[in-house]
């Protein structure tokens, strides 16, 4: 066993590295006092969340829960965002007293950020509902700053870590004999099974009565976030993708596995698990998206149409009573045909391709999306059903069983729909081996050649113009295979499923979570579908936020939550790296070597 | 430095006294000032025996005939004749403007020339670079154009495109003649590198590259499509007189491969040391065509360079071409 960590700067004033840019003086003085610094911010963030935070009792009830007046009746009571306060304000003290751990102040300046986000989140929540900054500080003699003194420790954090100079992140070259590898892949996997199951269904299902939904799941995603960002700034996930790396196909399995079990957890209800199938169905069109703009670098503002023709011809063959084609096909084979008839269609609006490029390309897509949409809208050749939709699609199913059923196996009972689940899972999976494999193979390599430069590419012998069809063609198959799945999970397909702003935000979520990275498209997907679901009661506001989160992580992480190896090299200035994924960044500094 | 023995003496105008003085005026010059490396002779072998390239003829390989260039009102090139004979280098030096590039784009297709052919081996060169490059002509381009985002191994994979015969569905599947067709690959683009002295590299992106080693990059690049031309647009713009010792080097070696080897240069210095036959190409028309030794000399390529040749200039070009060794290693220091 060896270790090999990159020798942290020594902590001498005499050798502390000096600051540039906006902040450097507020660095520089902050510079000899960075330990102690953290350690205040990480008390004070302790404090703000052990103080109450709201001056009354919430319309809708309590926020939260504890946070109240009636805190002290339960002091040591804390829970939720409080409770993950509490726990970043701890970590980020235990690791600046420990001057022996290698990067300390990243990872601290990580866990800060995490407390700073999550302090400004609740704090603004509250702000914005209690109808004022009366809400946060003090109203009718009673006091609240919990979350001016948590946001002002999280600040003090950040600026202390920033001000000590961040080290490089270190490397560890562990290896374990292969069965603690396989245990411990196992184990961190079944973690992250919980900690999906946690975000999904945390905050409870979104809506008029439930209005606390996407702000606590938005705070518990930017917690999340600055752990995070200390583990990788520790370099411990570095290694952890090593090691999965070694076990490639072993990780492969247990991550499918682990996919299946997800029923099991919090999440198993039916409601979840509808969201989940929703976000499958998106997750595999934006990895079909991810061709033609990831690796090919074709622009395609109308993607989501290709969605709507798989989900429409799998809803005129399904034999629902509105379908114009009265027959009723196997499913296997329905799927074939939707996503035969989406390539179709994707190969021609791919032909203009051949003649323009670029800009001229994304507004020949934008345009066939809208004549989709319109000639969906207005039931062209009666096979969209119009305004009315095609409704009461049967389910899939063999004989009397049928996919939509609960499952009851001896005294487990899972809930209906988890069928569909298991077979968007299914789905997923087999979408993201076709990437990857067309990715490592001749024809990924030309896709991004035509990405990177198309002259060069066609003078090294690739005809462009076919390949690039080709790029469209296959993107367009796998959403329709999406599409089909989605007419017969949801039972109903109608023409407002498949307009501008789905494809919009399916691009954002290529683009968010990373170009070309499978990871990086299902969790983007994930992102930017479950956050409608829990921002309901903000619909009028959720275009402004998702604006808003978009903007700043093109301003900080414009290579994406899980950059390709590529894309990071090009885009990754050493700085910005390891900021976390929400909010503002920190301070920014610049460490001269 | 790569040996140099036979000299590709299949073509009218190099006399084998020309040929000798100007390779042995090179290594002389190239000892005295820098030690530049060679690619691997192991290397070559293996890469000529890969390619498959030299048929052993003496035929000429790629022929152009009165290509005519019209844009508009504006006549790029007009009758440029030029016949590339196996394991030959051919320089092809001008003024800016003269019409080097435009003539290279006729060569490989980006432009259709506006009268006269362009064959390769006897057929006409078709008219869309893809499949030139297919037929077996490989270029580079003046500013370097490489895919910055991939590796350098990457990007010479990219180069065996047009030689691997996998389609979508295999490269689906990945299945055993699939996985053998990339070893190949991947093979062969370590050995390229090799070749060109890349190997430390070959998991680096293309953009991260110092300026010389891209250049390089792009000749792995070019000749991983197993070309039989190689045609390559000022290899040594930007470069310090090391580089560009080894980049001649490097060419020498290329047509040790069998490839024949059509190069546009300022450079004369470099031109005329690296040569076969040199054209010279003015205000689109050809000029002079000869041996180093000829063009040298000739007072109307000074004149085309220099405008009204003074006395004293002419001169000095003169005894430049004489005492050769002396000139060249005195133009390295610079």
């Amino acid at each position: 066993m060896t270790t090999t960590a990159t020798p942290e700067t020594p902590a001498t004033p005499a050798a502390r590295p000096r600051h540039t840019g906006r902040f450097a003086r507020l660095l520089d003085a902050a510079a000899p006092r960075s330990t102690v610094l953290m350690i205040v911010g990480g008390v004070l963030t302790l404090v703000g969340a052990y103080l109450p935070w709201v001056t009354f009792v919430l319309n809708e009830g309590p926020y939260p829960e504890k946070a109240t007046l009636n805190f002290f009746v339960d002091p040591f009571g804390v829970t939720g965002f409080r409770l993950h306060l509490v726990i970043l304000g701890l970590a980020a003290i235990v690791v600046a007293a420990l001057r022996r751990i290698p990067a300390r102040h990243r990872i601290v300046r990580g866990l800060g950020i995490g407390a700073t986000v999550v302090a400004l989140i609740n704090g603004l929540w509250i702000t914005v509902e209690g109808g004022g900054l009366g809400a946060i500080t003090a109203s009718e003699g009673t006091i609240a700053f919990g979350s001016i003194v948590a946001l002002v420790g999280g600040l003090v954090t950040v600026l202390g870590a920033s001000a000590g100079g961040l080290e490089r992140k270190p490397v560890w070259t562990w290896t374990l004999p292969w069965w603690v590898e396989w245990i411990l892949l196992v184990v961190l996997f079944v973690i992250v099974l919980l900690l999906v199951a946690a975000v999904l269904t945390s905050g409870g299902q979104g809506g008029v009565v439930n209005p606390y939904a996407g702000v606590v799941f938005l705070s518990l995603l930017a917690a999340l976030g600055g752990a995070f960002a200390a583990l990788n700034a520790s370099g411990l996930l570095t290694w952890v993708s090593a090691v999965s790396e070694r076990h490639r196909t072993f990780s492969v399995i247990v991550l499918l596995i682990v996919a299946l079990l997800l029923p099991l957890t919090s999440a198993g209800t039916e409601y979840w698990m509808t969201v989940a199938s929703n976000i499958g169905v998106y997750a595999a069109t934006a990895i079909g998206l991810n061709i033609v703009v990831g690796l090919a670098g074709l622009l395609d503002l109308g993607y989501v149409a290709f969605l709507g023709i798989g989900a429409f011809v799998a809803a005129n063959l399904s034999g629902a009573a509105a379908s114009q084609i009265g027959i009723h096909l196997p499913f296997v084979l329905v799927m074939i045909i939707s996503s035969v008839v989406a390539g179709m269609f994707g190969a021609i609006v791919g032909s203009p391709t051949l003649r323009v490029r670029g800009d001229y390309l994304a507004i020949v897509t934008l345009a066939f999306g809208e004549i989709f949409v319109r000639s969906a809208q207005n039931n062209i050749g009666g096979l969209t059903g119009g305004a009315n939709a095609i409704p009461n699609i049967p389910a899939v199913g063999v004989g009397d069983f049928k996919f939509s059923d609960s499952v009851v196996i001896g005294s487990l009972r899972l809930p209906s729909g988890v069928l569909y689940y298991f077979l968007i899972v299914l789905l997923v999976a087999a979408v993201m081996l076709v990437f990857a494999h067309l990715k490592n193979s001749r024809l990924g390599r030309a896709w991004i050649a035509i990405r990177e430069d198309e002259d060069a590419a066609s003078a090294m012998g690739i005809r462009t113009g076919p390949i690039k069809i080709l790029a469209f063609l296959i993107g367009a198959m796998l959403a329709g295979l999406a599409g089909a799945f989605f007419a017969h999970k949801t039972a109903v397909v109608a023409y407002d499923s498949f307009r501008f702003l789905e494809s919009v935000t399916l691009l954002a979520a290529v683009i968010l979570g990373g170009m070309g990275t499978i990871p990086g498209a299902v969790l983007g997907a994930s992102i930017l579908f479950v956050l409608p679901e829990k921002l309901r009661e903000f619909s009028d506001y959720r275009l402004l936020l998702f604006g808003l989160a978009l903007v700043l992580i093109m301003r900080f992480r414009p290579q994406g939550i899980v950059p390709d190896r590529h894309r990071k090299a090009e885009l990754t200035d050493p700085d910005v790296e390891d900021v976390a994924k929400e909010g503002p960044g920190p301070l920014p500094t610049r460490v001269e070597p | 430095m790569s040996e140099n023995p036979q000299t590709a003496d299949g073509t009218p105008t190099d006399g084998t006294t020309t040929d000798g003085t100007t390779t042995d005026g090179t290594s002389a010059a190239a000892e005295a000032v820098v030690e530049v490396e060679a690619p691997p002779e192991e290397v070559t072998a293996e890469l000529a025996e890969d390619m498959h390239i030299a048929t052993g003829t003496r035929e000429p390989i790629l022929v152009s005939s009165g290509v005519t260039m019209q844009f508009g009102g504006l006549r790029a090139l007009s009758d440029v004749n030029l016949s590339l004979h196996e394991g030959e280098i051919i320089g092809l030096i001008g003024p800016n403007g003269a019409g080097k590039t435009t003539f290279f784009n006729c060569l490989t297709g980006l432009y259709t020339p506006t009268s006269g052919q362009v064959t390769l081996r006897g057929r006409a060169m078709p008219q869309d670079p893809a499949r030139v490059t297919e037929a077996g002509v490989a270029r580079t381009f003046q500013n370097i154009r490489l895919f910055p985002s991939m590796t350098a191994t990457e990007n010479v994979l990219v180069g065996r495109h047009v030689r691997m015969k996998q389609g979508p569905i295999s490269s689906l599947l990945h299945g055993p003649r699939f996985r053998r067709s990339e070893a190949e690959a991947a093979e062969r683009a370590e050995k390229l590198l090799a070749f060109v002295g890349l190997t430390r590299f070959s998991d680096e992106l293309a953009r991260n590259l110092p300026y010389g080693d891209q250049r390089r990059l792009e000749i792995a690049r070019a000749l991983a499509t197993d070309p039989s031309v190689l045609l390559l647009d000022e290899p040594t713009a930007g470069m310090n007189a090391q580089e560009t010792e080894a980049t001649r080097q490097l060419i020498f070696a290329i047509r040790d491969l069998g490839v024949s080897v059509v190069v546009i240069e300022h450079d004369t210095k470099f031109i005329f040391t690296l040569c076969d036959r040199v054209l010279v190409l003015v205000q689109g028309e050809l000029l002079v065509e000869g041996s180093p030794d000829e063009v040298r000399g000739d007072p109307r390529v000074v004149e085309a360079y220099l405008g009204a040749p003074p006395e004293e200039v002419s001169a000095q070009l003169q005894t430049g071409g004489a005492a050769d060794g002396a000139g060249t290693a005195e133009g390295k220091s610079e």
